[in-house]
C-alpha cells in the first residue's frame, strides 16, 4: 500500500488511458492573447486547435498542471490557474529559463503544444464542509487561484473562505481584477500585504504570516484546510506560523515543484523519497512533504 | 516448464532458427582484450557469437529503452505545426542473454508498461522481443569477481521472463521454454527429448555455480529495512556521497535504470525532432530547475536518492520488483567503489554501530 495513500491526499486513481494512447504526445493549442500580470509575468490564454481535446482537458482538477511544448526549445511543466469551471485555459507563467521565454515571445494565433492534465489536485470534494485558507505569497498564488475559483463557484459547499496573499511591493500582487473581486465578495475575507510599501499603498505591510494577527481577523483552526503556495522562505514561515495557531500538519496542503520532463511518472526527475511529485502530487499535505524529506 | 536437450554444436542454429523468423538476432562477442559486447548477428560474425564470456557492461537494455530515441517529429509550415510520431517496432532476438539482465528487462517492464500510464515506444520494443537466456554456468568464464545475482535472487539460472533458456550440461545443452512462442521451437529436429538424468545434471551444476560465486555480496534484507524505516544517518549518506565522483556511471550501466531527460533538436530548417535519452540523477544538474532553484544540490542527497529509489521497500512492493537485479555492473565501474553491494555494506555496518539498536543495558 501507497504510504502516502492513508493521509487526507491521496494519489488519484487516474482513469487507465486507452492503450493507443501516445502519454508523451503533446496536442496543438492556439495563443489568443496575452497578459502582463507583474514584471516577468503573463498569461498567457489559448485553446487546444481540436475542440475535441479541448473539451477533454477541461476536465481538469484545481492543482493539476500541463506540460507546454516549445518546439525546437523544448517542454516545461505549469500549473493551471484556471478553475475548471471557468471558461477559457490559460497558464500563467513567469520568464525564468529558455523554455518560457520562448513561450513569453509567442503572439496571438501563434501555435504551440500542450499535454495533460496530470497529477492528483487538490481533493476539493472532500473538503465540502470545511473552513478553507488560502495563503499565498508572490507567484504562489498561480496554482492556488484555481482552487480558489473553484471554491466560490462551489460557495455552498465550504464554510468560511479566507485568502491571504502577500507580495514584495504592491506592484506585485498577483490578478489584481480577481482580488479586488474577491475582495467585494460577501462571504469571502481577502488580506493582502506587501513586504515594502508604495505611496499609493494604503494597505497592510508585512510578511503574509503578520496577517494572521491583524485586528479583525480571526483565522479559523477546527474544521479547516489551510492551502499555502510560496517561495520555500514564505513557506517555511507560514507552516510555522499555522502549526503555532494550532493546524494539524495533514490539513495543511501545498503543491511541489520540480521540473518534471514526462508528468507521467516515468522520467524520474521529479522522484523525491516516496513519490513521483508528477503522479502521487503535486498536492501534498505538509505531513506527506516532511516525509519526502527534502526541499520544498 | 518442458525441456529439451540440443547437441553443443547445435546452439548456434538457434540462432539462425530465429533468424530465418525474421528477426534480428542479439548476440554477445569478445572484442579484443577482456571486452565483450552484444552485436547483431549477420552472416560475416554468425561464427564469432560466443556464450562463456563476461557479461557486457553495456547491457542489453539499450535494445528496449535505446540510449537516445526520437519520440516526435515536428515541421513547421507557415505557422502550422505538424507533430509525427516516430514508431518502431523491431523484431529482434537477444541470444545468450544473462539471467540477471532478464530480470532486468522485467524491472524495466513493471515500471514502463505498469501503473496509469503505458510508455508506448517502451512497448513498442518490447512487444515483439524474444529472449534466449543464457544461464551462467561456468564460474571462470561468466561470473565476475562483481556479480552477485545470488543475493538478488535473479540467477545464476532465471525461473521466469525467457522465452528460451540455454544451460550448458557439458557435451549437450538444456532448453528450457519459458514461453509458447519458445515453446513452438521445439518442433526442430536439432532438440531432442530430456531424460531425468538431464534434470539432475543441471540440479547438480547449478549447486556447484551457486557455491562458486566469488567474493561480492550484498545483504540486501537488513539494508531494505533500515532504507525503508529512514535509519540510516546523514552521516553515512555523506561518507557514500563523498566517494561519488558524479561521473553517472553506475546508471549508465544498471541495466534497471528507467530514468530519461527529453531535448529538441533541430534537424532541418523547419524541422526539429524530440528525442529522449538516458540521464543519471547522479548529475549535479538532474533536479535543477529553471532559474537555477536546484532541491539536490549536495552529492550525498543524489546518492541518497539513487539507493533509496533502489532499495525502499515501498518502490519494490510499487513495481513487484526490485530496481537491483545483482548483475555487479556499478561495483565493476564505480572508480569510488560505493556500487550496490558497497553501498549495502556500508549502511548495514554504520547502522550497526547505532546505540539505538542495542537493547541491552546493565
Amino acid at each position: 500500500m501507497n504510504p502516502l495513500a492513508t493521509e487526507s491526499v491521496r494519489p488519484r486513481e487516474t482513469a487507465r488511458r486507452e492503450q493507443a494512447e501516445n502519454i508523451y504526445l503533446p496536442r496543438i493549442a492556439v495563443l489568443d492573447r496575452v497578459v502582463q500580470e507583474i514584471q516577468d509575468v503573463k498569461t498567457f490564454y489559448w485553446h487546444f486547435d481540436d475542440p475535441g481535446e479541448q473539451r477533454a482537458f477541461k476536465r481538469f482538477l484545481p492543482g493539476q498542471f500541463a506540460e507546454v511544448s516549445l518546439f525546437g526549445v523544448g517542454e516545461f511543466p505549469t500549473s493551471l490557474p484556471p478553475s475548471p469551471t471557468e471558461e477559457e485555459t490559460f497558464f500563467t507563467v513567469r520568464h525564468v529559463g529558455s523554455c518560457t521565454s520562448a513561450l513569453h515571445q509567442l503572439r496571438p494565433g501563434d501555435k504551440f503544444a500542450v499535454r495533460g492534465p496530470y497529477g492528483n489536485g487538490f481533493p476539493m470534494e472532500d473538503y465540502h464542509g470545511k473552513n478553507l485558507v488560502f495563503v499565498a505569497g508572490g507567484i504562489g498564488l498561480i496554482p492556488l487561484r484555481s482552487a480558489i475559483v473553484y471554491a466560490l463557484a462551489n460557495r455552498k459547499q465550504y464554510e468560511r473562505i479566507q485568502i491571504f496573499h502577500g507580495a514584495k511591493t504592491p506592484k506585485e500582487l498577483m490578478y489584481v481584477p480577481n482580488l479586488r473581486e474577491w475582495e467585494q465578495t460577501p462571504g469571502v475575507e481577502c488580506h493582502l500585504t506587501v513586504d515594502r510599501s508604495a505611496d499609493s499603498w494604503s494597505g497592510n505591510v508585512g510578511v503574509v504570516g503578520s496577517l494572521f494577527k491583524k485586528p479583525g481577523v480571526q483565522v479559523p483552526v477546527e474544521n479547516t484546510v489551510a492551502f499555502v503556495c510560496g517561495p520555500p522562505i514564505m513557506f517555511r514561515f507560514v507552516i510555522k506560523d499555522l502549526l503555532g495557531m494550532g493546524f494539524q500538519e495533514r490539513n495543511i496542503v501545498s503543491t511541489l515543484e520540480r521540473y518534471m520532463k514526462c508528468g507521467v511518472g516515468k522520467c524520474g526527475h521529479c522522484c523525491i523519497g516516496v513519490a513521483y511529485v508528477c503522479v502521487d502530487g503535486p498536492v501534498f499535505t505538509y505531513e506527506q512533504i516532511k516525509k519526502l524529506g527534502e526541499d520544498i | 516448464m518442458k525441456a529439451r536437450i540440443l547437441d553443443r554444436a547445435d546452439a548456434l542454429k538457434i540462432v539462425d532458427l530465429l533468424r530465418q523468423q525474421g528477426y534480428e538476432v542479439i548476440a554477445p562477442f569478445r572484442g579484443r582484450g577482456r571486452d565483450t559486447f552484444f552485436e547483431t548477428v549477420t552472416d560475416q560474425n554468425r561464427d564469432q557469437v560466443q556464450l562463456h564470456l563476461p557479461n557486457p557492461y553495456y547491457p542489453p537494455k539499450r535494445y528496449v529503452f535505446p540510449h537516445i530515441e526520437r519520440l516526435l517529429t515536428v515541421k513547421r509550415d507557415n505557422g502550422d505545426i505538424r507533430i509525427q510520431p516516430s514508431y518502431e517496432e523491431p523484431k529482434r532476438a537477444i541470444f545468450g542473454i544473462r539471467s540477471c539482465d532478464v530480470a532486468g528487462i522485467y524491472h524495466l517492464d513493471r515500471f514502463y508498461l505498469g501503473r496509469d500510464f503505458k510508455d508506448i515506444y517502451y512497448e513498442n520494443h518490447r512487444k515483439n522481443l524474444f529472449l534466449v537466456n543464457f544461464v551462467c554456468s561456468d564460474p571462470a568464464n561468466d561470473i565476475g569477481d562483481e556479480c552477485f545475482c545470488v543475493c538478488a535472487d535473479t540467477g545464476p539460472a532465471a525461473r521466469d521472463h525467457f522465452d528460451l533458456q540455454l544451460m550448458d550440461l557439458g557435451d549437450e545443452f538444456m532448453a528450457v521454454a519459458g514461453t509458447r512462442a519458445g515453446e513452438a521451437l521445439f518442433t526442430n529436429p536439432i532438440f531432442k527429448k530430456a531424460t531425468e538424468a538431464h534434470v539432475a545434471k543441471r540440479h547438480a551444476i547449478l549447486d556447484q555455480v551457486r557455491k562458486a560465486f566469488k567474493t561480492t555480496t550484498s545483504w540486501f534484507s537488513a539494508t531494505v529495512r533500515y532504507v525503508s524505516q529512514g535509519e540510516i544517518l546523514d552521516k553515512t549518506w555523506e561518507e557514500i556521497g563523498n566517494r561519488c565522483l558524479e561521473c553517472g556511471g553506475c546508471t549508465y550501466v544498471c541495466p534497471a535504470c528507467t530514468c530519461f531527460t527529453v531535448s529538441d533538436r533541430q534537424v532541418g530548417p523547419n524541422e526539429i525532432e524530440r528525442v529522449r535519452m538516458w540521464d543519471s540523477c547522479g548529475l549535479g544538474g538532474f533536479t535543477r530547475m529553471a532559474g537555477g532553484f536546484n532541491p539536490r544540490r549536495a552529492v550525498h542527497d543524489r546518492r541518497n536518492r539513487r539507493f533509496f529509489r533502489k532499495l525502499a521497500h515501498y518502490f519494490i512492493q510499487r513495481e513487484l520488483s526490485m530496481a537491483c537485479v545483482g548483475c555487479g555492473r556499478c561495483a565493476a565501474v564505480c572508480h569510488g567503489d560505493i556500487g550496490m553491494p558497497s553501498v549495502v555494506e556500508m549502511i548495514r555496518r554504520a547502522t550497526a554501530e547505532v546505540e539505538k539498536r542495542e537493547s541491552v543495558s546493565h
